[in-house]
């Protein structure tokens, strides 16, 4: 079972039929956690939501409790939660992509994805991780081919995955592929 | 007796009455037997009340749900707000409907005085709104928000007068009329935000404006919203939005994207529309859905929950009907509900026309104050 955690997003419900397609979903607000549907998981999903990492420390504390027991994926403010709690600096960015397509690229021969792959994603975010950044097990596998933001990171040892765009998004061509190989991996 | 002889005998004789718009023409609703004054209390059970008899054209309840019932619905709590004490919501039993086509031809009689409209926000303060949520999308806190702005002015008028003369220019596939004792509702609603047959559910949102000018066809117009990205991205919210909110009551798989981004043509403008479709889930009630789709997300912005805060905040006076829904839940537990915008709300001989238009990261305090008068020019000009 999948476990999506919501921020009170107006895109998480997107995010859990996406999910629905590979295993049984459910899905809790961030201030409504259930805990034996957060033990009997075998995934655990941060959704996207407005605002930034800080203000959400149930989120953070959940990262940190399971942190290598369970796989765990963020998507968009997700994203940001896990760098949050691995000590990186999220921060407001120059130009601001909400309802953009862009397309992003594997930079990363680390990925599960091959380098060099391109792919055309739909983004809602207003900060970013602010780069360098350097954690152990933790690569920056896809950047915004324009900006260069990163997009995704992977850490294949403790199965743990971010998205910085929306897979779920209509603008995201092949998302449920990208979620396919995440969740077999 | 002629249909529309008998549209204005029912005006005269001071009998509450409803038209709305359907497919061919209007469906002209009359003889209330019921008439339910909603409040946060009886709300849910109006909505979850079964009926037995279903098979009748007039098997329903019609009316509206203001914006704050809306938002206590689904427990957002509004701050004590400049309030005209209007009803939060009424609906109402017809026992008799009447199909007319759709050339409304009905003249007041008398001469109508109209005086000028005042604003409620001027530019400058407008632009103060604007720069501070210009700062919230930065840090995160909404990706979108629309600023109502409401336009008044004092007068008697005669709804049926008015609504004839915007239905003559302004066919808008959800318009509606209410003429009830104390007050009456006219609207060109453009926007249908369900439309429910059994386990089917559609929603079409419109995200986009532009000002029609004699330069500009439909084909251009499109190409305009292609280009234009401010609009683009705009839109593409509201679609992921919406998709979102059916999500939570469609089956996995079954949202899809019918029509993406195209045009629509008005009097006074063109609007950039989507239609999205899905198959409810088995054990969804009408209460699920309502609380799941309103208000309708295009004319809020997004995220709701966190933008409706914001704005709820910002926002001196009560919105009353202003994006609220009106519409019929049948007996057979079907629905058809609009987004009330583009409306004239005329109670205690006031007229109130309310717009809004969205901040986004890129777009610019002194287009959308245009923008919004752009919206509402079509019915100012009815009091001239």
């Amino acid at each position: 079972m999948i476990y999506v955690i919501d921020h009170n997003d107006s895109f998480t419900h997107n995010v859990v039929h996406q999910f629905s397609l590979f295993d049984k979903v459910e899905c809790d607000n961030y201030n409504n956690i259930n805990k034996k549907k957060l033990s009997e998981a075998s995934t655990i999903v941060f959704s996207p939501g407005p605002g930034n990492p800080k203000d959400y420390p149930t989120t953070s504390k959940i990262y940190k409790g399971f942190k290598g027991k369970k796989k765990m994926i963020g998507i968009c403010l997700g994203f940001q939660q896990i760098l949050f709690c691995e000590g990186a600096k999220i921060i407001e960015q120059k130009k601001i992509y909400h309802g953009f397509q862009s397309n992003i690229k594997v930079i990363n021969n680390k990925s599960l994805f091959q380098k060099g792959k391109i792919f055309k994603v739909g983004r809602y975010h207003s900060l970013k991780l602010k780069e360098p950044f350097k954690i152990n097990n933790f690569e920056i596998t896809m950047r915004c081919s324009e900006s260069k933001v990163a997009m995704t990171f992977e850490n294949n040892k403790d199965k743990i995955y971010g998205f910085q765009f929306h897979p779920e998004s209509f603008l995201t061509i092949n998302g449920n592929l990208l979620i396919k190989k995440i969740l077999s991996a | 007796m002629n249909k529309q002889n008998q549209l204005s005998d029912i005006h005269h004789s001071g009998t509450p009455y409803i038209i709305y718009k359907s497919k061919s023409g209007f469906d002209l609703y009359t003889d209330f037997s019921k008439k339910i004054i909603l409040n946060n209390k009886n709300v849910i059970n109006f909505i979850n009340k079964k009926y037995k008899n279903n098979k009748k054209s007039t098997d329903l309840f019609i009316g509206f749900f203001g914006y704050e019932l809306l938002n206590n619905l689904i427990n957002i709590k509004i701050p004590i707000q400049k309030n005209i004490n209007f009803p939060k919501g009424i609906f109402y039993k017809p026992e008799k409907r009447i199909k007319i086509n759709n050339k409304l031809k009905y003249k007041s009689s008398n001469d109508f005085k109209g005086s000028k409209f005042k604003i409620n926000i001027d530019t400058n303060s407008y632009s103060r709104i604007f720069k501070k949520f210009k700062k919230k999308i930065k840090s995160g806190e909404t990706y979108q928000i629309k600023i109502c702005t409401k336009y008044k002015t004092k007068s008697k008028i005669d709804p049926l007068d008015f609504f004839s003369r915007l239905s003559q220019t302004n066919l808008a596939p959800e318009a509606f009329m209410i003429r009830d004792k104390n007050y009456s509702i006219i609207s060109c609603s453009p926007e249908n935000l369900i439309t429910k047959k059994g386990y089917n559910i559609s929603t079409k949102p419109i995200a986009g404006t532009l000002k029609k000018t004699k330069l500009i066809n439909k084909i251009k117009a499109l190409n305009y919203f292609k280009k234009n990205l401010k609009e683009t991205k705009e839109h593409n919210m509201i679609v992921d939005m919406e998709r979102n909110d059916l999500a939570r009551i469609c089956k996995v798989g079954s949202v899809k994207l019918f029509k993406q981004k195209i045009v629509e043509e008005y009097k006074d403008l063109y609007h950039y529309v989507s239609l999205i479709k899905g198959k409810l889930k088995k054990n969804i009630k009408n209460i699920d859905i309502i609380k799941a789709m309103m208000p309708g997300g295009s004319v809020i912005g997004c995220p709701k929950i966190n933008t409706l805060n914001l704005l709820n905040h910002q926002e001196k006076e009560n919105r009353n009907i202003y994006t609220g829904s009106f519409g019929y839940l049948k007996f057979n537990g079907d629905m058809r509900f609009n987004i009330i915008i583009r409306s004239i709300l005329n109670f205690k001989n006031i007229s109130e026309i309310s717009v809004a238009s969205g901040v986004v990261v890129d777009s610019n305090a002194r287009h959308e104050f245009n923008e919004n008068y752009i919206k509402a020019k079509a019915l100012i000009d009815l009091f001239k």
